[in-house]
């Protein structure tokens, strides 16, 4: 008896012998075959578990009939005449082995997906709604809660900017209009984007555009001192911005180190 | 019918590999998000120094023994280390981060109990952040850790964030130094000699009473200002917005104020009692609001 003879009928003989008694010819040839041996012995003990399974762990009928179209648009089942909603292993002409190994894809890919599922269950909240978390949570007085704005601050994209609209009519119109397209960026901004551009996607965008904020108040209080030279305190503004500009730079380089 | 124990082994063979494939599934999840928890313990003299640095996770620092510095890490998986030194006196404490790790993965929870007189420094990206009843020079930076000072006494406390909003309470007797980016800033009963707080987009609370000869200086650029303190204030206030608007529930003394030109509704400036601390409100554009409690 070869191998592969052992290997097709296998299955059936474990099935009509649940307590592993197999005919003599069987057992003379898996006496000298390791491999026959080995497959013999998994077999009995997946047998043996998938007994002991309860009632209750029976799947759905659905389930074996999405199995079963799945396997059989795969090639790997044909429809046999006596058992149609039941999935049927191809006969011999595929190598027994290999079609085992096949359904060892099921735990794997069921691995992937638990795994898969975990990691989307657990992806980080986008870049502004992770601003308003904390932000909420803060432990802020509470007579100095109620008095503010109820919204939290999120961080303030340009696009944002616009929203500021808010403020009084006359304090709209002092303002300083803030161009619609954002300049290039300059050599040191383009460092600095090349650095933060190793950074996770999500991490990166955060920088972005709160370089892009940081800008926007430079170029908007550049603008207000041009016209303004001999506000002082415009001036300081200036200085502020340029130094939390500086903060954000410094705040990147930690990072990268 | 002779296929039927056939198929019913195949049954049972994928009931089977459902079984393996969910034991195989969580014992895959829980090895690479297994958590182990360390502690090391460093023995320290007088005036101690203290440095937590990790890429993901929360750093809570609270008083201990006046000799000894104990640090219990939380590892969210094996994807992280923690690297320990100590020279004399100084102590680093890092997370290093292993290939393919990440913000869950990656992650390490400090929990450190110093010396209450020890400098410290601490940085975490994501936080939380917080220390406690310390009475050293307090350092603490995260791009989006929130921030959680409280109970200080003394010495200085330097706060950094991007966005990651801070919260500081009951700091008495401080040089205090906090700048955000985009952050808000909560002050609740925080005194001291210099108290400065600058956030460019984020808005700055205070509530409290300015202390006595202290010098605060609270500005932002688009974020407003509020400022809420009792009756019995002793200050100097001069608050101005270049482009927003400020509004005042106190009966201020005149007072010149020779950076800018008073103008109704942009600015103030005046004292209440006898202007014992000196108090500067500054937005570019945001609102300057000074509330009588």
């Amino acid at each position: 008896m070869t191998c592969s003879e052992v290997e097709r009928v296998l299955p059936e003989l474990l099935a009509d012998a649940p307590d592993g008694a197999l005919p003599e010819k069987f057992e003379a040839h898996v006496k000298f075959c390791p491999a026959c041996s080995d497959l013999i012995s998994d077999l009995k003990l997946i047998s043996a578990e998938a007994r002991q399974l309860a009632a209750s762990e029976e799947p759905a009928p659905r389930v074996w009939v999405r199995i079963s179209a799945q396997l059989r648009s795969e090639g790997l089942i044909h429809d046999p005449e006596s058992a149609p909603a039941q999935p049927v292993l191809a006969p011999a002409s595929t190598p027994p082995r290999w079609r085992w190994s096949a359904l060892w894809l099921a735990p794997v890919a069921a691995a992937i997906l638990a795994a898969g599922s975990y990691v989307i269950s657990h992806k980080p909240a986008p870049p502004v709604a992770k601003q308003q978390t904390p932000a909420t949570q803060a432990t802020a007085p509470a007579a100095v809660t109620a008095a503010v704005t109820p919204a939290p601050a999120p961080a303030r994209a340009p696009q944002q900017l616009a929203q500021k609209s808010a403020k009084p009519e006359s304090v709209k119109s002092a303002r300083v209009a803030r161009p619609a397209v954002e300049p290039a960026p300059s050599a040191e901004d383009q460092q600095f984007l090349s650095a933060v551009s190793t950074f996770t996607p999500a991490m990166r965008t955060t920088y972005e555009l709160q370089l892009q904020a940081v800008n926007a108040d430079i170029r908007e209080t550049q603008a207000y001192v041009d016209r303004n030279p001999g506000d002082m305190d415009a001036r300081q503004h200036l200085m502020d911005a340029y130094q939390l500009k500086a903060l954000l730079y410094q705040i990147a380089l930690d990072r990268i180190q | 019918m002779a296929s039927f124990p056939y198929v019913s082994f195949r049954q049972a063979s994928l009931r089977q590999v459902g079984v393996v494939a969910l034991v195989l599934a969580t014992w895959l999840v829980s090895a690479a998000f297994a958590e182990t928890q360390k502690e090391y313990s460093f023995t320290v003299g007088p005036n101690a120094n203290i440095s937590v640095d990790t890429q993901y996770g929360a750093i809570s620092v609270r008083p201990g023994s006046s000799i000894q510095v104990v640090v219990t890490a939380t590892l969210k998986s094996d994807k992280v280390e923690v690297d320990r030194q100590q020279n004399g006196n100084r102590i680093q404490i890092e997370s290093h981060l292993l290939p393919g790790a990440n913000e869950q993965t990656g992650q390490v929870d400090y929990e450190v109990l110093i010396p209450p007189d020890a400098t410290l420094s601490v940085h975490s990206s994501t936080g939380p952040l917080s220390a406690e009843r310390l009475q050293g020079h307090l350092t603490l930076e995260g791009p989006d850790a929130m921030v959680n000072v409280r109970n200080v006494e003394n010495g200085h406390v330097h706060v950094r964030t991007m966005r990651g909003p801070i919260t500081v309470t009951d700091v008495r007797n401080a040089y205090v130094e906090i700048a955000s980016i985009g952050g808000d800033v909560h002050l609740k009963s925080v005194t001291g000699p210099v108290v400065q707080a600058n956030s460019g987009s984020g808005k700055i609370f205070y509530d409290g009473d300015f202390g006595s000869g202290g010098d605060y200086r609270l500005t932002t650029h688009t974020g407003d200002i509020e400022a809420l303190v009792p009756a019995d204030v002793s200050a100097d206030f001069s608050a101005h917005s270049v482009l927003g608007r400020v509004q005042n529930d106190f009966p201020l003394q005149p007072k010149q104020d020779s950076r800018f030109s008073v103008e109704a509704g942009r600015s103030f400036v005046g004292t209440v009692g006898k202007a014992a601390s000196k108090v500067v409100l500054r937005s570019f554009s945001g609102r300057i609001r000074l509330k009588q409690r």
